[in-house]
């Protein structure tokens, strides 16, 4: 008897808008194509001393140029030369339930592409150092490890509702909610994706 | 495609039974550093960790936010077990489910800060029991769950699907690892400490093994019963010797109960009997016989907490 709750579908649909950045001698993190024509979001901890290269799920490869950074939110926006790009579609993270499934994308310990699952554990905040002070924050059960940092977490419908940013006391995963990513995205004057 | 409105159901099936759930889970402050978590188990009374309570001065905050003192109204090293009682009758009884099956989704729920909920998702990974616990306690029966015991979990619930306690959680018992105390048993053990403090557990000096009873023994009984236990030692001066227990009795009801099994026996023993002189039936034999035995009670446990507890862990060795 199949399982009639196969998460593979929701996986696999917002698999492709999922990127390796690199920009360190040694290791990847990921990214999310935020859209079509070549935005994409990632931590600020995975920009490193050198130009940040990203492979898409096709194998493509693009040199990265560096929009905006913002250490206080952990954030970066990139953008490369390139069309037609599956962007993921992003959900509200203010809507968030704790309990609710979610599914981390990215690249653990090199592996690359993988997925976990877990649930929203805590909807809290974070203290941080700069014009915010607090921002909210998603803990997840969900696992995650090194190579995580900057891939999307995804609610069931498969929407990002927030980027993995940290691991905390070895089973603890901080997100950084879409929410504070829209606010990022605002505040540095991002190119509004148009529709 | 049916896949997706499928999950999305579960998901929010999830996340309404933490709400649900959430609503008889508050917050414990009464040991020096974090917080723990408790359960409401009828207005004004909250379950939490034994290893929790560290303090006189307990606070215990609602889910609405509410602040209130609370007191200590006993405890059960056995189960790691304490029951509170609210400065006012509020707080919202949680709803049980007495009847846990290993591989069902399960939440382990905690509320150890003014943040909100907290939850993490696993199944019931075991049910098991008795367990003799690391400081001569007896746990009767138990879950194991694989769900992540976040800090300040101890105390909190263990829910279904629906929401419903299944048990409360504590890191307090196993060796360091975190256990669950079954509902139906934590529930007793509420009562049994709302009416006289404690937990008076039952004392006879047998040990004894499971064994079946055939078809002759059924007859001699005039009832159907498949098992029964096989006194293998009776421990001198003990209860039993005093009462005439002998090895090689079948021990078949305890004070007009029938006793098919260990657990039967230790509920029973637990169940407020310390010091009364209860009939125990037995085969002798093959032919059935009632002892008298009066009951004594079993040393009580050593709960170490604060500085007794590093003192406790380095002594056994467990953690450097």
């Amino acid at each position: 008897m199949a399982l009639p709750l196969d998460f593979s579908a929701v996986v696999s649909a917002a698999r492709s808008s999922l990127v390796a950045v690199f920009a360190k001698r040694y290791g990847a993190g990921a990214g999310i194509l935020w859209s079509a024509d070549g935005l994409v979001l990632t931590n600020r901890h995975v920009l490193g001393q050198h130009t940040p290269k990203v492979l898409l799920m096709d194998e493509r490869q693009f040199e990265a140029e560096v929009i905006a950074t913002d250490e206080e939110v952990d954030l970066a926006l990139l953008r490369i030369e390139a069309q037609d790009l599956p962007a993921a579609s992003i959900g509200d993270s203010t809507q968030l339930r704790v309990g609710e499934l979610v599914f981390a994308l990215g690249h653990p310990w090199g592996q690359r592409n993988a997925a976990s699952f877990g649930i929203v554990s805590q909807l809290g905040n974070a203290k941080t150092q700069g014009r915010r002070g607090l921002i909210p924050i998603i803990q997840t059960d969900a696992r995650l490890a090194p190579g995580n940092s900057g891939g999307p977490l995804l609610n069931a419908a498969g929407e990002v509702v927030g980027v993995n940013t940290m691991i905390v006391g070895g089973d603890q995963g901080l997100a950084i909610p879409s929410a504070v990513v829209l606010d990022f995205l605002a505040y540095v004057h991002a190119p509004v994706m148009s529709d | 495609m049916p896949k997706k409105p499928a999950l999305q159901h579960l998901s929010s099936a999830l996340a309404d039974a933490v709400q649900a759930a959430g609503a008889s889970v508050v917050t414990v402050d009464a040991r020096p550093r974090y917080p723990a978590s408790g359960v409401v188990t009828a207005p004004g009374f909250v379950l939490t960790a034994s290893h929790a309570v560290q303090e006189d001065d307990i606070k215990v905050t609602l889910p609405d936010g509410e602040e209130l003192s609370a007191e200590l109204l006993g405890r059960d090293p056995h189960s790691d077990l304490a029951l509170l009682k609210l400065s006012t009758a509020k707080g919202a009884a949680a709803q049980t489910n007495e009847d846990p099956q290993v591989g069902q989704l399960a939440l382990a729920l905690g509320r150890p800060t003014s943040e909100g909920m907290q939850a993490s998702l696993g199944i019931i990974s075991a049910v098991g029991g008795p367990l003799r616990s690391h400081h001569g306690g007896l746990l009767e029966r138990y879950l194991r769950t694989d769900a992540i015991p976040y800090p300040g979990f101890s105390g909190g619930p263990l829910v279904d699907g629906e929401g419903r306690v299944l048990g409360i959680n504590t890191s307090g018992l196993g060796m360091g690892a975190s256990l669950t105390i079954p509902a139906k048993l934590a529930w007793k053990i509420a009562a049994a400490i709302q009416e006289h403090g404690g937990v008076k557990r039952g004392y006879l000096g047998v040990r004894s093994q499971l064994v079946e009873l055939s078809e002759e023994n059924s007859k001699a009984l005039k009832r159907e019963q498949a098992s029964g236990l096989l006194v293998m030692t009776v421990e001198k001066e003990s209860p039993s010797a005093a009462g005439g227990l002998m090895v090689g009795d079948i021990i078949v009801g305890f004070a007009g109960q029938p006793v098919a099994e260990h657990d039967e026996l230790l509920l029973q023993l637990n169940g407020g009997v310390v010091g009364k002189a209860v009939d125990m039936e037995v085969l002798r034999g093959g032919k059935p016989q009632l002892v008298k035995v009066t009951i004594g009670e079993q040393e009580e446990v050593h709960q170490g907490h604060g500085r007794q507890r590093g003192r406790r862990f380095s002594h056994r060795g467990w953690r450097r």
